[in-house]
C-alpha cells in the first residue's frame, strides 16, 4: 500500500500535519499507538489556540474546553513564604480567547477528528516499529500489525519526545538528560463551585499558576491549573537534577500540595490521576535536524517545546510545527518542492522565531542562582519591605536588597549580570 | 457446513470514571472497547466460523461509540451490525433485557444462527440475563460460563462442539453443546487476533450497518441515581493496651458464628431465612408497616 503521507503519532503535531496534508488533497494515514488519540499523552494543562485561527476558524466554539484562562499568576515560593504576581483579563474570557485548560484525551481526539474529516485515515492501536528505507530515502514505515508495511512519499514523525523513528535515522542525538525535564502531575477532584470559590473565578473562567522555588532547589518549577471540576497540580524538573538529588518526583508534588500557599486550594481534593512525561527543553541551540530525504520531524520529537521562564508552551508549538510539516509534505508531493522548505517555513513562523529569540532562556531560567538563590532572595526582600519595624524606622529598599542578597549568597554584581542577561534574553 | 455464527458483543467504557466525591459515573464514548470476555467471544466466533466455513456476524447494541470495536471485528473478517439504542444512563439501569434480546433477534431478520457467542460477564455487569433471553427468543439451548470451546471431529467429516465449564472446588465440567445454541464464554484461554494493517485501513473508512432497536420503554422509571453509600455503623473506640485494641479492631481470637446451611428450601422460605439473617445482624428491623433498614 502506498500513500502520499504517513503521519506517525496522533498528538497535536501529528493531527495538525495530517490535517494540512489531507486538506491539500493528499492520501494520508495517521498512525496512533494508543487505542484512541490522547490516550497516552500527558501535559501540564493549557492550550493557546491562536495558532488555529486560520486553520479552524471559530475553533473556540467547538474545542473541548475545561476552562478559559482569565487569570495568570506567577508565584515565588520558599518554605514558608509566597509572592504572587497575579493578572486577570476579562478579554481572555471572551472570544477569541487566549488560552484554555483542556484534557489531552479530549483535545487530541477533537483535533484528530478534524484530520479525519479532512480525509486522513486514522488507524489506532498500531505501533510504527521502524522505517523502510531505499537508496538513502525513507519510503515508509513498518508497523506491529500483520502485513504491516506501509509506504509513502513522505513520513512525518510526530512520535513524541523520545522519537524512535528519528533515532533510527540518526537525527536525534543520544539522549542528554541536561536537555530534558520531567513533568509530574496529579489531577485532583474538587466540586466546580469549590474551585470557583477558592480561585475567585466564575462560569468557565480558569486560572493558570506558574511557580518558581517549589522543587527543593532542583532546576524546574511547579504549576496549578484549574479544570472544570479538577485541578492539575504538578512540577517540571530537570532530569539531571532530579537524578542527582535522589528525590522522588512524587515527593516534590506532595511538597507543593502541602505548601501553606497551595494547601488551601487542594484541601479535601481526591487524586484522580497521576502521570509523568519527559519534556524536551533544550531550546533552539539543541534542535535536531528537522528533515531527511522523505522524512520530517515535528512536535516534541523535534524538540519544539518552548520553556522560557514565564512562557511555558508546548501544544501550540506542536500544532504550529505540525501544520508546517503538513504544508511541506504537500508542497513536496504536489509540486516537487524540497522538504528543506519545512525548516524555512518554521524559521519564518513563531515556532522558530520564538525559540531563536529565547534561545538563552533555558540556561538562564534553569541556572543555579535563579533556581536556588533568587526565590528566597525575592521573598526575603518583599518580607522586609512589608514588615513594619516600628519603633525602628523603615529600612531603605537598597539596604534590604543588600541584606537579602548577602543572606542568600548572591553578590550584587551577579544580580546585575543576571538582570542584564534576563533583559537581553527577554527583550 | 456453512451457516451463521453470531458474536453478540457488548462494547462499553472499560475505564469508566467514578467521581470519588459524588459517585457519579462518567463513561467516555471513545474508550468503549471489548472486555476480555467479549474479545474471547469474538475470537471463538472467528475460529468456529472459519472451521465451519460459516459467516460470522458481530452485533453490538448501543450508540455510535460501539462502532470502534465493530470496525475491529470488521477488520478481522466478520460482518458487523449495530443495533441502535437511544437509552440514557438512567434508562439503561432498568433496561428490559428481554426486550433487548428481542431487538437483537429481530435484527437477525429471521435468520437462525447456528451458534451465538457472547461474553460471560462485562465490565459494567451489563451482560446480565441477556444471553438467556436471547436463547429463549431463538428457542435454542444455552451454555453459560464456558472457559473453553472447541470443535471435535466426528466420523463422516462432521464436527461437534465441546465446551468446558468451571465448577466449584476447581473442578471442570465438559459438555457436548447441541446446536443451535447460545454460549457465554469467559475471557480465558484465547486471545483476540490482530487485524492486518490493510484490513484495518479498509475498515477505518467503512460504513457500519445500523438497525434501530425500537425498544419499548421500561415500565420502571428511574428518577435519580445516587452513589451507593452504606449507612455507617457507629462502633465504640476500643480501649486497653495497643494489643487489646488491635485484637478488638481485627476480631482476631474472637469466636465467630459458623456458617449456617439453610435448605434445600423453597423461595419463600429462603427469603424468610435471608430476612432473619439481616435482622439478626442488625441490618433490618421489623416495623409496624413492614421492614425497615436500620
Amino acid at each position: 500500500m502506498t500513500y502520499d503521507v504517513i503521519v506517525v503519532g496522533a498528538g497535536p503535531a501529528g493531527s495538525s500535519a495530517a490535517l494540512m496534508a489531507a486538506r491539500a488533497g493528499l492520501s494520508v494515514v495517521l498512525l496512533e499507538r494508543g487505542p484512541y488519540p490522547g490516550s497516552k499523552n500527558v501535559y501540564g494543562g493549557v492550550v493557546y489556540g491562536r495558532v488555529l485561527d486560520d486553520v479552524l476558524p471559530g475553533w473556540w466554539e467547538e474545542v473541548p474546553v475545561q476552562r478559559w484562562v482569565t487569570r495568570r499568576s506567577t508565584m515565588v515560593l520558599t518554605g514558608t513564604q509566597a509572592l504572587t504576581v497575579d493578572f486577570r483579563s476579562g478579554a481572555w474570557g471572551q472570544a477569541p480567547y487566549n488560552g484554555c485548560t483542556t484534557l489531552r484525551s479530549d483535545f487530541d481526539g477533537w483535533l484528530a477528528g478534524k484530520a479525519v474529516e479532512a480525509g486522513a485515515q486514522l488507524v489506532t492501536s498500531t505501533v510504527a516499529t521502524g522505517l523502510i528505507r531505499e537508496a538513502g530515502r525513507v519510503v515508509g514505515v513498518r508497523t506491529d500489525r500483520p502485513d504491516g508495511d506501509l509506504r509513502a512519499t513522505v513520513v512525518i514523525a510526530a512520535d513524541g519526545v523520545n522519537s524512535l523513528l528519528a533515532k533510527e535515522l540518526g537525527l536525534l542525538p543520544k539522549t542528554d538528560p541536561k536537555h530534558l525535564t520531567l513533568g509530574v502531575k496529579e489531577v485532583l477532584s474538587l466540586p466546580k463551585d469549590v474551585i470557583d470559590e477558592r480561585f475567585g473565578v466564575r462560569g468557565e473562567e480558569g486560572v493558570d499558576v506558574e511557580i518558581l522555588g517549589c522543587t527543593r532547589g532542583i532546576a524546574g518549577g511547579g504549576f496549578v491549573y484549574t479544570n472544570r471540576d479538577t485541578l492539575s497540580v504538578g512540577v517540571v524538573v530537570s532530569v539531571d537534577g532530579l537524578a542527582k538529588s535522589e528525590v522522588r518526583p512524587e515527593q516534590l508534588v506532595a511538597d507543593l500540595k502541602a505548601h501553606p500557599a497551595i494547601a488551601p486550594w487542594v484541601q479535601g481534593a481526591e487524586v484522580k490521576e497521576y502521570s509523568a512525561h519527559l519534556i524536551p527543553e533544550g531550546g533552539y541551540d539543541h534542535l535536531p535536524q528537522l528533515h531527511a530525504p522523505g522524512f520530517l520531524l515535528t512536535g516534541d520529537a523535534a524538540g519544539l517545546c518552548l520553556a522560557a521562564g514565564i512562557w511555558l508552551e508546548g501544544v501550540n508549538f506542536a500544532i504550529g510545527s505540525g501544520l508546517a510539516a503538513g504544508r511541506a509534505a504537500a508542497a513536496h508531493v504536489l509540486g516537487g518542492a524540497e522538504l528543506s522548505s519545512y525548516r524555512k517555513d518554521l524559521e519564518s513562523s513563531f515556532v522558530l522565531q520564538d525559540h531563536k529569540r529565547l534561545r538563552k532562556a533555558p540556561a538562564l531560567v534553569l541556572s543555579d542562582r535563579v533556581q536556588q538563590r533568587y526565590p528566597q532572595l525575592i521573598a526575603d526582600l518583599v518580607e522586609g519591605l512589608f514588615t513594619v519595624t516600628n519603633p525602628t524606622a523603615k529600612p531603605g529598599a537598597i539596604s534590604l536588597l543588600r541584606g537579602a542578597a548577602k543572606r542568600n549568597g548572591v553578590k550584587l554584581r551577579h544580580l546585575a549580570a543576571d538582570g542584564l542577561a534576563g533583559g537581553r534574553t527577554f527583550r | 457446513m456453512g451457516g451463521l455464527v453470531v458474536a453478540l458483543l457488548r462494547c462499553t467504557d472499560l475505564r469508566a470514571e467514578v467521581d470519588p466525591l459524588s459517585g457519579a459515573i462518567t463513561r467516555e464514548p471513545r474508550t468503549a472497547a471489548l472486555s476480555a470476555s467479549d474479545a474471547a467471544a469474538l475470537e471463538h466466533a472467528l475460529r468456529i466460523g472459519s472451521a465451519w466455513g460459516a459467516r460470522v456476524l458481530a452485533i453490538s447494541l448501543g450508540g455510535p461509540e460501539v462502532e470502534g470495536p465493530l470496525r475491529e471485528a470488521l477488520a478481522l473478517g466478520a460482518e458487523v451490525l449495530r443495533v441502535a439504542t437511544h437509552q440514557s444512563y438512567l434508562e439503561e439501569l432498568v433496561a428490559d433485557e428481554q426486550a433487548l434480546a428481542r431487538a437483537l433477534v429481530t435484527a437477525l431478520a429471521g435468520e437462525l444462527p447456528d451458534l451465538v457467542l457472547c461474553a460471560d460477564r462485562s465490565a459494567d455487569r451489563g451482560t446480565g440475563a441477556l444471553p438467556a433471553f436471547v436463547a429463549h427468543e431463538l428457542g435454542v439451548a444455552q451454555a453459560p460460563g464456558l472457559v473453553s470451546l472447541e470443535l471435535a471431529s466426528l466420523d463422516g467429516g462432521e464436527t461437534e462442539l465441546l465446551a468446558e465449564r468451571r465448577l466449584d472446588y476447581g473442578r471442570r465440567e465438559r459438555m457436548r453443546v447441541p446446536l443451535p445454541a447460545v454460549c457465554s464464554v469467559e475471557g480465558a484461554g484465547v486471545r483476540l487476533r490482530r487485524a492486518s494493517l490493510p484490513a484495518s485501513l479498509a475498515a477505518s473508512g467503512a460504513t457500519i450497518p445500523v438497525v434501530d432497536a425500537a425498544l419499548v420503554p421500561s415500565a420502571v422509571r428511574v428518577v435519580q441515581a445516587r452513589p451507593a453509600r452504606p449507612r455507617p455503623r457507629h462502633l465504640p473506640a476500643p480501649t486497653g493496651t495497643s494489643r487489646e485494641r488491635l485484637l478488638a479492631l481485627t476480631g482476631a481470637l474472637l469466636s465467630h458464628e459458623p456458617p449456617v446451611v439453610v435448605g434445600p428450601v423453597d423461595a419463600p422460605e429462603a427469603a424468610d431465612a435471608l430476612l432473619e439473617f439481616l435482622v439478626h445482624h442488625g441490618y433490618l428491623s421489623r416495623a409496624p408497616s413492614g421492614w425497615a433498614v436500620t
